[in-house]
This record gives C-alpha cells, sequence and structure tokens, in this order.
C-alpha cells in the first residue's frame, strides 16, 4: 500500500536521505525508527509530496500521492500536530478537512468523540496542549476514512495513558485490513505498536523486517556449576562459545541452527547440570540501535509550544 | 492525438484500484473551503469589520467639510475607495500567508496536492471578497449621498456607468496587489508591512523622479484609472499593474509550486 523506492533527497551538499525503499502491506504497522535527524520526517514528507525526492519515487494505493484525485479519502497524513491554525476551532479544523474530503459533516462530531476532543472542540486550536494537538491531528487523518496512514512521531506530547489509546486504535485500524506507516525516535515507544520495523541513521536504512524477528536475540546464555564439563560438551558438540561474567556461557544461535533444545540435549548427553539455559538479554536491534542513538546529542523532544 | 490515448488498455491495479475511484476536489468546493478559511477565523472577522468601520468613517469626511470637499457623487465614491483600498489588501494577504505563518500548508497541500488548484481558490476567493466590498462601498456611499441630500446639500450628479466600473476596478486591483504581495512574501508580518511600505517609497521616489510616479507608483496610476482618466495613461496604468500585480504573482505562484513544506 505504500512503496518508496530508492528515495534520495540532498539539501546543498548534505545527503539526508539516501536510497530509502520501503513496503508497507495493508494489515500492518510499520515502524520508521532512526535517532531524531536520521532523515525519517523527510521521507515521510517526499511520500506525501510536500518535499521532492532528488531521485526515486513513492506510491500509496499503487498511485504516486500527488496523483490521487481525493487524498485524504485515500491517506491520512500527520507530519506535525503543531502545524495547525492557532485560532481555528478544533471542530472547525476539521470541518475544513471533512469539506474537502467530500465526506458528511456528522463525521467531524462522530471523530471528535472518538479523539476525546468533544468538551474541547470549541476551543482554539491555540489553547490546545501538544497531546490534544496530536489528538485533533489523529481526528484529522481519520476524517476521509482512508486505507493508509501516515504518521510523523504520533506519540509526541501524549501521556501514557494517551500512547496505549493510541496504540489501540492504530491496532484496530490495522486489524481492519488498513495499512500504518509510523515514525519514532525511540524503540520502546513502538516496541509494543508496530509489526514492522525500518531503522534509519544518517538517512539509508540500516535494518528492516519483523519485528520478532529483528528483536529474537541472536545468542543463548548459560549457567552450570561445572564451567570445565560444559566446555567440553560444547567442544564435542563444536558448538562455539564465549565465557562470559560470572561464569556464564554465551553461544551464537547461528540464524536459529542452534537452539535451546540442542544445547539441552549436548548438556544432557555429557551429564553436565546446567542451571540456566535463555535468550541472551541484549537483541542485536537493541545494540545496534543504541549505538545509532548515543552518537547523538540528548534526544530532542520536536515539542511545539 | 486523443482518440490513440484512449483506447490504449488502462491498467487495473488490484487491491490498489479504490485509491482512484473518488473523484478529485471540485473547484468549487475548494472555493467554498477557502471563502470559510478566508471568513472563519476571529482576527479576520476584526479585519473584515474594520473594513467595514473605516469606509463608514472616511464617510463622514465629505458629509463633515462641505466647504473643503467637493460634493459629487464621484467625490463621495472616491472615500470609499480610499478605504477599501486601506485594509482590504491585508486581508487578501492573510488568505495566501496564513498557510505558511500558522503552518497549514501541511494539511492544505496533502488535502489538495495541486497546489495551483488551491492558489486559484484563495485568488477566487480575494476577487470575490473585493467585489462584495465594491458593492459595500457603493452602498455606503448611497447612504452618505442620501444624508448629505437630506441636510439639503447640492449635489453634483456625475456618476456613469464607467466611473462605476473604474470604481470596481480600482478596488479589484488593490485587492490583486494584496494577493501578489501574498503570494510572494509567505509571511504575514512581513508582507502587511511591505504593503503599507512599499507604495509610501515608491511614492517618495515618484517626488524626486517624474518617471517614478507616472509608470511605476500605483498611487498614482490608480488614482487616474479610478477616475476614469484613460486617455495618455493607459500604457502608464498596464505598467504599473505588471510590476505590483504580475510579477510578484507569477514569481510567488512559481514559489508556491517548488517550496518544500517545513
Amino acid at each position: 500500500m505504500i512503496t518508496t523506492t530508492a528515495l534520495t533527497k540532498s539539501y546543498g551538499n548534505a545527503r539526508v536521505v539516501s536510497d530509502v525503499s520501503l513496503n508497507c502491506e495493508p494489515g500492518t504497522i510499520t515502524g520508521f525508527l532512526g535517532p531524531n535527524g536520521a532523515g525519517k520526517s523527510t521521507t515521510l514528507k517526499m511520500i506525501v509530496g510536500l518535499a521532492r525526492p532528488d531521485h526515486g519515487w513513492s506510491t500509496v494505493a499503487g498511485v504516486p500521492f500527488v496523483d490521487l484525485p481525493n487524498p485524504t479519502r485515500v491517506v491520512g497524513t500527520l507530519l506535525d500536530p503543531s502545524a495547525m491554525h492557532a485560532g481555528r476551532t478544533g471542530r472547525a479544523t476539521l470541518m475544513i478537512a471533512a469539506r474537502m474530503a467530500g465526506v458528511p459533516t456528522v463525521r467531524v462530531e462522530e471523530l471528535l468523540d472518538r479523539v476525546g476532543l468533544a468538551d474541547a472542540a470549541d476551543r482554539r486550536v491555540g489553547d490546545y496542549s501538544l497531546g490534544m494537538r496530536q489528538r485533533l491531528g489523529i481526528a484529522q487523518t481519520l476524517v476521509g476514512d482512508p486505507q493508509v496512514l501516515i504518521l510523523d512521531e504520533p506519540a509526541n506530547g501524549l501521556d501514557p495513558e494517551g500512547i496505549a489509546w493510541m496504540r489501540g486504535l492504530l491496532r484496530d485500524f490495522a486489524d481492519q485490513g488498513g495499512t500504518v506507516l509510523l515514525s519514532s525516535h525511540l524503540l520502546h515507544e513502538v516496541q509494543a505498536t508496530v509489526d514492522h520495523l525500518v531503522v534509519i541513521s544518517q538517512g539509508a536504512v540500516v535494518a528492516s523486517g519483523r519485528l520478532t524477528e529483528l528483536l529474537a536475540s541472536s545468542s543463548l546464555l548459560l549457567r552450570t556449576p561445572d564451567p570445565d564439563a560444559l566446555a567440553r560438551a560444547l567442544d564435542v558438540a563444536r558448538i562455539d562459545y564465549h565465557l562470559g561474567p560470572d561464569q556464564s556461557f554465551t553461544v551464537d544461535v547461528l540464524g536459529g541452527r542452534v537452539t535451546p533444545d540442542l544445547v539441552a540435549r549436548v548438556a544432557l548427553e555429557q551429564k553436565v547440570l546446567l542451571t540456566e539455559l535463555r535468550q541472551s538479554d541484549s537483541g542485536g536491534l537493541e545494540q545496534l540501535f543504541f549505538s545509532l542513538t548515543a552518537a547523538e546529542p540528548a534526544p530532542t523532544k520536536e515539542a511545539a509550544a | 492525438m486523443t482518440s490513440i490515448t484512449m483506447t490504449l488498455p488502462v491498467p487495473t491495479t488490484g487491491a490498489d484500484a479504490p485509491a482512484t475511484t473518488f473523484a478529485g476536489i471540485p473547484f468549487g468546493r475548494l472555493v467554498r473551503v477557502e471563502w470559510g478559511k478566508a471568513t472563519g477565523t476571529r482576527a479576520a472577522r476584526w479585519l473584515l469589520a474594520a473594513v467595514g468601520a473605516s469606509t463608514v468613517g472616511l464617510m463622514l469626511a465629505p458629509l463633515f467639510s462641505p466647504s473643503t470637499i467637493d460634493q459629487s457623487y464621484t467625490s463621495y465614491l472616491g472615500f470609499a475607495a480610499v478605504a477599501l483600498s486601506i485594509l482590504l489588501p491585508v486581508v487578501s494577504i492573510l488568505t495566501l500567508t496564513s498557510e505558511w505563518s500558522q503552518r497549514t500548508a501541511f494539511a492544505t497541500f496533502t488535502q489538495e496536492p495541486r497546489r495551483m488548484r488551491v492558489i486559484t481558490a484563495k485568488i477566487t476567493v480575494s476577487l470575490m471578497l473585493g467585489a462584495a466590498a465594491a458593492v459595500f462601498g457603493g452602498l455606503v456611499t448611497a447612504a452618505g449621498l442620501g444624508v448629505a441630500a437630506a441636510f439639503g446639500r447640492t449635489l453634483d450628479a456625475n456618476l456613469n456607468a464607467g466611473l462605476l466600473a473604474a470604481f470596481l476596478l480600482y478596488v479589484v486591483l488593490n485587492v490583486m496587489t494584496g494577493v501578489a504581495l501574498g503570494a510572494l512574501v509567505h509571511n504575514s508580518a512581513a508582507a502587511i508591512v511591505a504593503s503599507f511600505v512599499l507604495p509610501i517609497g515608491f511614492a517618495l521616489l515618484g517626488r524626486a523622479s517624474q518617471l517614478v510616479a507616472e509608470w511605476f507608483d500605483y498611487s498614482t496610476t490608480f488614482n487616474w484609472l479610478l477616475n476614469a482618466e484613460w486617455s495618455g495613461h493607459g500604457t502608464q496604468i498596464l505598467t504599473s499593474v505588471i510590476l505590483w500585480v504580475a510579477i510578484p504573482l507569477t514569481a510567488g505562484l512559481l514559489r508556491t509550486l517548488r517550496r518544500e513544506i517545513n
């Protein structure tokens, strides 16, 4: 439903997006993850025609976004919740969106209810908190009853309750066959929401795939009262190991060829007692992501006044 | 040519087909939405109220100064024209710049990515507001003349269809200078300041140079227009329209079509 092919963009000599290719399928939520300044927003802007790529192209529902006859009937877009007219009320903001989409204006009242802004509908958006603008922005994306949502940092400004609400809303949307692409600079924020991840760093995709696969631990951790015996057993079975702190053993799963089951059988055959056998804590993705985010200064919230 | 392109098979894309089943946004709907945006905020309503109040206010001048101000239909209408030319361009400026200043361009251009259609709708709304304001100015003038007549003044009924058309054109062209400036500058405050400072600057330059005064200072050339003094001034009026409307509007449209939304 969303496809980009080798999107590339530079500002002056600085290349901010480099050959980014994505593919988001109906019924899934894709997290677009990367540190601030990695090129996430620019990529999303190129998908919805607000920025022009130097090379590459993208389609939404099989068509370049700018060729969609009435885009909001197909794609809901929320790139910046602070980009709203401060002098308009929440209701007026949604009314404009409903008129543009050509949907009945009763939809506005439904959505105000759904995002929990019915009581604040007649207040000016300038008096809204960032979280309220985020909710109004979500309502705006849903006005045209689209099949696709594209959201830039939708959790920004939401409290834990708001984040849980957003999570449920997006899950429902995807379960009904919708396609969601959302960006975030925090792994733990999207971990419970997304099915697929695309990790971007310095403009380029560095990892992508199903969340479960990317987060799967790449190694097993073993512990025994008799390290010498375990070392011999692993040698006999030709399983490589590293000795960790506290006499722990770490074994690479080698893409699934080494399983906890196999290791347990090896230990059983050599009559070595195992007191611990589990996936090691730090997954490859987490390490990768922390190494990416560690390179930047303290993360800044893109919060608006 | 057309028959060839029309017989080309249209690729069907299965699951992707719903995307194009929705009709495009009709231009009339864009105009209605833009009309609502231009008139819907508190700031816009205050501004329009100020346009009305200043027109009524300036109409008091010929009423209270019969000895110094010509008591004629055109003289009264001229006061309405001047009143409308001050604040109405600001309404037009805000119609174009608020998308950038308030950053609503994010929403607007994802609702209708064909930016030219949005801008054309905004220009249409500005022209509609200009025409409505001209009618309002005419009504205020009529009321002013009615009051003057009630005071028993002798009024020179020197108005004709040509002068009324010139009045409408004068108001609309003033609106278009605001549209052009708003389309080009994108920043509300800067565009409004420019709309007041630039004409004054050119008027001052016009004092030093007759060339500037007669060709580029639109306060001079539009005044000829208002009084329907076409003979000898047609190309001068046209030149100032090109300088103050056509050039900035064209440059502004190109800028708007290309600009990245931030």
